[in-house]
């Protein structure tokens, strides 16, 4: 084809593709560095996804939820904006457990996991000049989807000597009148903190007092081992709004299923207008959600599920936090100055003074890659340079490995 | 609280209610509210496009069975990578390898959640300000909802009903600038049942080089051609001018629940990765749901070994159920029928509004045969043809039988007496 030929498509303007940086893409680019000579099998404490691993495995319960669902051939059809009632209903019935109130099932939108409940959320707030504020260090996939929207990303921090709380005064100097709403990601991830109802409580007054929506990311809802208990920022719906997202991804350990939810948690109305309900809904028209038979079988998966799998859970999460952390002290350059409470992930912060080839956060992760075939990912990637990320929801005999290896 | 206040600072984006105000499902809402709720009779809808809910239209026990052991295998649980799981990417490039005469690499497919994301992707990475893009009348509705929402400008060109439908190129290639991007082409077609000969795609492909733009090929209804045209991939032109392919399992499968659809890319000449669109796509991809892995795990079975006999059964009930609708809708004088469908699941007749007395316009004619016939049938103003209207032919037999006599009746008694 001749250069003579005019074209006229380019790329769209909108999407800007070098500063994409999101987990998989970073995680990619380290298994590619491990060296393949080396026998020893890759040990990866770098990704959300613990699937990998047979002591990780979901409940038959679900599993079974699934193939009878599929298997009624009720649910091959396209589901209804917003999700099948039935299964609105059992999410709402499942959240209200926890909550002050009731849920009813018009609260619950279902998305294809809580990357498109992110995506929506994200989507029906940004409007022109609009900003956000995001957690830091906090999850890519929130900075990428609001670049995308063109909504101005406003970082507040988050600090490692108070449990990872939130630093409201840096919140309240961040929020003016084009503020849209903060994100708050709890039990959380990469931190692995669980807050206080205390905080929680701050956090809601302070967005009220604000003018601010609460997005609250609880996608590890529920995944809470250690002395603080989790407690949903639902709670809080009468304070401030709330929009909670979750997903069946990580309690019942199936991300790749794709049922996440987003539910507006606001019994005193500003998120239950007709106007704003019926905008969510065009957008989910717009969008699509889960599939219908995955949607068919959630009313049995939220009943039946065995509360033993859910301490199983917990157990080994609970001991692999442990050994994470008794390890990182053993490490001279690593220091983590809290020990995970939720989630399946800890900071831990490198001392570069004490190594004497490594410039940042970055080299050691490519380093250890290629020298040791462990996978870290770096803090860069959620926005504290100069920390890692070590997932510890693997094998723990794993687990022991890699750290070893690390130190 | 005191609610009135400005003291929230949210609102939601405009955008959207313009976008979606026209969708398909929007107009059947509005037609299922005005369905007599005394009328014993049961409703017949010949308005939607998913017949997966009756006995006759269920899907392959093959592709039931497929799915149930990836479940139960227990190694679908993970996440997908965003492009699609290495093996469904493969699959699905076997499967439309069949018909071309290149073969397809794994590295040009593209898994989503159904068409549906398939459009929402291209249209994405489509969009810049003032560009345009060139949509079919009739079309298929989310192609106009999501270039609104992304700002790209539409621009219609028409299909000749009394060509077939075929594509009118001259009125396209004058709609044409150098701000258009690409064209969409639905193939077979929805809304029209249209089936494209080898020689208009080919011209379609010519022209489209001419003028610069790629052509987005819509075969969501692939393979359901049941009349004497054969389907033909547009892939089969990449040579000459970039094609992107939009398919599924949804319609040929009676699946779309189970959202799994693709975009193909056909570019063996690289324009397409020159202008960095391929990368755009994979970006989207990154920041945007993924596709069940359960779906995804069980593809391969799916493509590959569903029994001919399951597809040919599938095209027999609509090449009867399309004969049927001919042979009904002849006799209805103020309906006039410009051609047989030859594939998809749908038709349109024209209404002769002049022969009716006391109904002014498409919408009003589904009202009130909604109201008074518990039919539902979609007024052609949903798919951009204002007093003509789309019957869906994908029901049961019967249903379908007695709906086409309930639409004569109702005609009959809205004639205009001479």
């Amino acid at each position: 084809m001749d250069d003579g030929e005019k074209q006229n498509f380019g790329g769209g303007q909108e999407i800007e593709t070098p500063n994409n940086i999101t987990i998989k893409g970073i995680i990619g680019l380290l298994m590619g560095s491990t060296d393949r000579n080396d026998n020893r099998k890759v040990i990866s404490l770098g990704i959300g996804d613990p699937t990998a691993h047979s002591c990780f495995h979901t409940t038959a319960v679900a599993q079974e939820a699934v193939v009878e669902s599929l298997r009624s051939a009720k649910f091959n059809g396209y589901s209804p904006t917003a999700g099948l009632p039935q299964a609105r209903k059992a999410i709402a019935e499942y959240l209200s457990r926890d909550l002050p109130y009731k849920l009813s099932q018009e609260d619950v939108y279902l998305t294809a996991g809580c990357t498109q409940a992110i995506e929506i959320t994200l989507s029906i707030l940004a409007r022109p000049g609009a900003n956000i504020l995001l957690p830091r260090p906090g999850f890519p996939i929130y900075g990428l989807c609001a670049a995308f929207r063109h909504l101005e990303i406003r970082y507040f921090d988050l600090l490692p000597d108070k449990g990872w709380e939130v630093d409201l005064e840096d919140v309240e100097a961040l929020v003016d009148q084009n503020t849209v709403a903060m994100v708050i990601i709890n039990p959380g991830n990469p931190c692995g903190n669980v807050y206080t109802y205390q905080h929680l409580k701050k956090i809601a007054e302070t967005a009220r007092r604000l003018g601010v929506v609460v997005i609250a990311d609880e996608v590890y809802g529920h995944l809470a081992f250690g002395a603080n208990a989790f407690v949903p920022m639902g709670v809080f719906g009468s304070i401030a709004p709330i929009i909670t997202l979750g997903s069946l991804s990580k309690r019942w350990l199936v991300p790749g299923w794709r049922l996440g939810w987003l539910v507006t948690n606001d019994p005193d109305g500003s998120l239950k207008s007709p106007k704003f309900v019926e905008r969510l809904k065009k957008y989910c028209d717009i969008c699509g959600g889960p599939a219908t038979f995955i949607q068919g079988a959630v009313p049995t998966i939220i009943e039946q599920t065995h509360e033993a799998f859910f301490r199983k859970t917990i157990n080994m999460l609970r001991q692999t936090s442990d050994i994470c952390f008794e390890k990182i002290k053993e490490i001279p350059c690593l220091s983590c100055p809290y020990k995970p409470e939720g989630s399946m992930a800890v900071m831990v912060k490198l001392n570069l003074c004490l190594l004497k080839d490594i410039s940042d956060d970055i080299d050691f992760c490519f380093k250890l890659a290629k020298e040791e075939s462990v996978i870290i990912l770096p803090g860069l990637a959620v926005g504290l340079k100069n920390w890692i990320r070590i997932t510890f929801a693997v094998e723990p005999s794993s687990l022991e490995e890699g750290l070893e290896r690390a130190k | 609280m005191d609610e009135e206040s400005t003291m929230w600072n949210f609102e939601g984006d405009e955008h959207l209610n313009k976008a979606s105000a026209c969708t398909i499902r929007s107009f059947l809402t509005t037609l299922k509210e005005n369905l007599n709720q005394n009328d014993d009779r049961p409703v017949i809808p010949l308005g939607h496009g998913d017949p997966s809910g009756f006995p006759s239209f269920r899907t392959s026990q093959v592709a039931e069975d497929a799915i149930v052991d990836a479940v139960r295998s227990g190694k679908f649980n993970s996440y997908s990578p965003s492009l699609g799981i290495l093996d469904a990417r493969r699959a699905i490039a076997e499967y439309l390898s069949q018909d071309h005469q290149y073969d397809t690499s794994p590295e040009d497919v593209f898994v989503t959640v159904g068409a549906r994301q398939a459009i929402d992707v291209l249209i994405t990475v489509l969009a810049r300000r003032g560009a345009n893009i060139l949509l079919p009348r009739p079309g298929y509705p989310l192609y106009e909802a999501r270039a609104v929402f992304s700002h790209l400008e539409v621009r219609h060109f028409d299909l000749l009903p009394e060509k077939a439908w075929e594509i009118d190129l001259n009125g396209l290639e004058a709609l044409a600038d150098d701000k258009t991007v690409a064209m969409v082409l639905i193939n077979p077609g929805n809304p029209c049942g249209n089936v494209y000969t080898h020689k208009h795609l080919q011209k379609i492909a010519e022209t489209a080089k001419k003028l610069g733009i790629m052509i987005i090929s819509d075969e969501a209804y692939g393979y359901l051609a049941f009349g004497s045209t054969p389907f033909v991939p547009m892939a089969r032109f990449g040579s000459i001018v970039p094609v992107f392919t939009i398919g599924s399992i949804s319609k040929r499968w009676m699946v779309p629940g189970w959202r799994l659809g693709w975009i193909l890319m056909s570019d063996p000449n690289g324009v397409v990765q020159k202008h960095k669109i391929t990368e755009c796509i994979k970006s989207y991809l990154d920041i945007s749901s993924d596709v069940s892995t359960i779906t995804q795990g069980a593809l391969t079975q799916i493509l590959k070994k569903t029994p001919e006999s399951f597809h040919s059964k599938t095209l027999n009930m609509l090449r009867e159920a399309a004969d049927l609708c001919h042979a009904r809708l002849k006799e209805i004088p103020c309906i006039t029928y410009p051609c047989r469908p030859q594939g998809s699941m749908f038709l349109m007749v024209k209404l002769n509004l002049l022969l009716l007395k006391d109904i002014n316009d498409d919408v009003e004619f589904c009202i009130k045969l909604a109201r008074e016939e518990s039919i539902v049938v979609l007024p052609g103003a949903a798919v951009g043809l204002k007093n003509w209207l789309r019957i869906t032919f994908a029901v049961e037999l019967s249903s379908l039988e007695d709906g086409l006599e309930r639409i004569k009746a109702f005609t009959l008694r809205h004639a205009k007496t001479k």
